[in-house]
């Protein structure tokens, strides 16, 4: 080096680029699988951690006159307190007890063996849906031997072991790679997932993007020998240096009648499946969405562009796809039951989004983390921390059913005040000469 | 002895296989598809066609729909398929043969659901067939005339065996006029929800309303136009109707249900890769197929007919493994 210095440019990421090159593209090979990363991590341009985009500067806004609260005064003969709050919906297709559940993580090193189980198993006594990722049989196989079951075997039956017969269902991902190992067909035509498909709680997800990297497929980082094995099916390149090699699934092309058709061939191939679609937050998202629900599909969940469980460059965190809130609103008054992840934990943003128009959210991320921090309880924990907020906010909103909630509850900043409505608009005379 | 031709132990499935190998529908069963075979091939070799022996696995095969699975096999550490039917090969013989047929066997592995429609075999085989240049119309009528001949040449040659299972002659009657009725997808759906059945305008028949038009029915009749996303990706769509597919099945009357399916195939590269992404396939699996497609496939009409659906059809019996020597149903694991 000779002392050359560029101020206000980031010389420090320049010179490591310049040594690093196209590893330093990405985050820390040698992180992965310990770090699920988003948007407002340290890696990312950050900000506020509690406040990762434009949904969570929305407020909930309770009015002072409820009449949703006299009815139901009238319907219980007593004043309604948080208690009251009926937060049972239908998720795409399945009796849910929340409007929640958990998203999908796949053939990500986070999610894989005990930890994937271990929410599978959770989700299950919840009774919350629950979305099996993609590109578990490509890596991991399908076999039937017990001993050595495949993981998404092994996540079906966790699940549908400790789930109540009358709720949830189980969802299973089938991405571009997936389709060659024909993991729907396997999982439809398995006596072992008869149950799920018999009491009506299996769906299938078209995965037509990612939320962590918008346009791209999903990422994971291996080593040198699963590159070797896993390279007649996905894209593996070696531009991470020397802790590992990059895998690489292709997004697929959709177009408006690629998306039509691949939902009516779902529909026609496993009528007795439901039919879910994510999407990652792009800027047709609505056109997407209403495609997809007028094609049939049962749910359309969106993904909102805030993090993940496998690898994403950082060129995309926090940089690439629209904000989830921005999202909601292009989507408006949807057609059909829409899903929302991104940044989901507590009840805040939950019922933010809901307001804004979601159906039900998605854990992702956090599943994860309560499943490391206790194995047998965390996630069942966290989940009746956020019903509990749920039940409070909603009820504060003098609503009393998920599915009252309206875009009115929430406050923007910078919105323009809605003009006065109700009787309270007349004029009124002064009263005692005060102007 | 034990007999087959109980609707009750039709219903209930095959009996062991040593005591269904000797059971005496089994044996008229194994005597009529032989002759339906004879006169299938006697009759497709005298209006020209050559009959070429089917490749057993490929690095792809149809992906089929209505949760069908394809077996997989190891093939020097590459994962290929049995054939679930060999319609890409016979598109690409074309090429040397301008009018040929199969008699093929096929593996699908069914979804249990299946098992109960008494259609459905995981081995089971077809009468493929197809014609370079052929309109669906030219296949139509190569369809009926097949089914007429195999008919009428069985009722001819083994009429005592059908008498035996109990089988009318008189059922094919109409059938032997060579008049088959048509109707379109559309009109055949309107049809089913006039008479209170829910069948879905932009799917498949289900299992239930195939059944139904088939009993409604005195001849075997055709149903075209099937929308895209009910059929697989080499299913031509018809260039001035977008939705709609050049195909059809053939349906036998008498509740026996659909016998063939066939259509106009697309041949255009740039159409085959579309239509296989609105089917949700890799392209890239399909390399070989492709790369013929690429340099190109004669444009053709053809189709598959059962040879058990038919044999069924042609006996009478109840479910489709009593006319099957080795019969694996759907979800039920068998020798």
């Amino acid at each position: 080096m000779s002392g050359v210095h560029a101020p206000g440019l980031p010389e420090d990421l320049i010179r490591a680029r310049a040594r690093r090159g196209t590893a330093e593209a990405f985050p820390p090979a040698d992180t992965y699988g310990r770090q699920l990363f988003g948007a407002g991590d340290t890696d990312s341009p950050a900000g506020d951690p509690r406040v990762s985009d434009e949904l969570d500067t929305a407020r909930l806004v309770p009015p002072v006159f409820m009449p949703q609260r006299l009815e139901k005064l009238i319907d219980l003969g007593r004043e309604p307190v948080h208690d009251d709050v009926d937060l049972t919906t239908t998720v795409g297709g399945f009796a849910s007890p929340l409007p929640l559940y958990v998203s999908a993580f796949g053939s990500t090193r986070v999610a894989a063996g005990d930890a994937g189980i271990a929410a599978s198993r959770q989700a299950g006594r919840l009774g919350i849906p629950m979305v099996i990722g993609e590109n578990l049989v490509p890596v991991g196989g399908y076999r039937r031997d017990t001993a050595t079951r495949s993981p998404i075997l092994a996540r079906l039956r966790a699940y549908a072991d400790a789930c109540p017969p009358d709720r949830g269902g189980v969802v299973v991902q089938q991405s571009t790679e997936d389709a060659d190992s024909e993991v729907w067909n396997l999982v439809y035509s398995d006596p072992s997932v008869r149950g799920l498909v018999d009491s009506g709680r299996l769906a299938f997800e078209l995965k037509t993007g990612q939320g962590a990297k918008p346009g791209l497929g999903g990422m994971t980082v291996v080593g040198a020998d699963d590159a070797r094995r896993l390279a007649d099916r996905f894209a593996v390149r070696d531009v991470l240096g020397a802790d590992g090699w990059l895998r690489c699934a292709t997004p697929g092309t959709f177009t408006e009648e690629i998306l039509r058709q691949q939902v009516r061939f779902m529909r026609n191939n496993f009528p007795r499946a439901r039919v879910w679609v994510k999407f990652h937050p792009g800027r047709d998202v609505a056109h997407a969405a209403a495609t997809a629900w007028r094609a049939g599909a049962d749910a359309v969940s969106v993904d909102g562009a805030q993090g993940g469980t496998g690898w994403a460059p950082r060129a995309f965190v926090g940089q690439v796809g629209l904000p989830l809130a921005e999202c909601l609103r292009r989507i408006g008054r949807p057609e059909g039951c829409l899903l929302v992840t991104g940044r989901i934990w507590e009840g805040g943003r939950a019922v933010r989004a809901l307001a804004a128009g979601a159906t039900a959210v998605g854990l992702g991320r956090a599943a994860l983390l309560a499943v490391d921090e206790d194995a047998e309880e965390g996630l069942v924990r966290l989940v009746q921390a956020l019903a509990l907020e749920a039940r409070l906010l909603v009820s504060a909103l003098g609503r009393y059913r998920v599915d009252a909630l309206t875009p009115e509850d929430l406050w923007w900043p910078g919105q323009p005040a809605p003009a006065p409505t109700g009787a309270g608009q007349q004029p009124v005379a002064p009263i005692g000469g005060r102007a | 002895m034990h007999t087959t031709d109980d609707p009750a132990q039709a219903t209930a499935g095959p009996p062991p296989l040593g005591e269904h190998l000797v059971a005496p529908s089994t044996r008229a069963a194994m005597t009529i598809q032989q002759e339906a075979l004879y006169a299938a091939r006697e009759h497709l070799r005298g209006q020209g066609f050559t009959e070429l022996l089917p490749p057993l696995i490929g690095p792809v095969t149809d992906p089929g729909g209505r949760g069908a699975k394809a077996l997989d096999v190891d093939y020097y550490g590459h994962p290929y398929k049995l054939m679930t039917s060999a319609i890409l090969y016979k598109q690409a013989s074309l090429r040397g043969f301008g009018k040929l047929f199969y008699i093929a066997p096929n593996v699908r592995v069914e979804p249990p659901e299946t098992a109960g429609t008494g259609r459905h075999l995981v081995e089971f085989h077809q009468i493929d067939v197809e014609i370079a240049g052929a309109s669906r119309d030219d296949a139509m009528e190569v369809a009926a005339g097949l089914l007429t001949h195999v008919v009428r040449h069985v009722l001819d040659t083994v009429g005592d065996t059908l008498a035996g299972l109990g089988r009318d002659p008189l059922a094919f009657a109409e059938l032997l006029t060579g008049k088959f009725d048509a109707c379109t997808h559309t009109e055949a759906v309107e049809r089913l929800r006039g008479g209170g059945h829910p069948q879905s305008a932009d799917a498949e028949i289900d299992w239930v309303g195939e059944e139904t038009l088939s009993r409604e029915a005195d001849r075997p009749f055709f149903v075209t136009d099937y929308p895209k996303g009910s059929r697989g990706f080499y299913d031509r769509e018809d260039p001035d109707r977008p939705g709609v597919l050049r195909n059809f099945d053939l349906i036998a009357h008498g509740g026996y249900g659909e016998l063939v399916s066939g259509s106009e195939r697309e041949a255009d590269y740039a159409t085959i890769v579309t239509r296989m992404r609105e089917s949700g396939e890799n392209p890239a699996k399909y390399d070989w197929y492709l790369r013929l497609a690429r340099e190109g496939i004669p444009a053709s009409a053809g189709f598959g007919m059962g040879v058990q659906r038919l044999v069924r059809f042609l006996t009478g019996l109840d479910a489709l493994w009593q006319v099957s020597a080795y019969p694996k149903l759907p979800g039920v694991v068998a020798p």
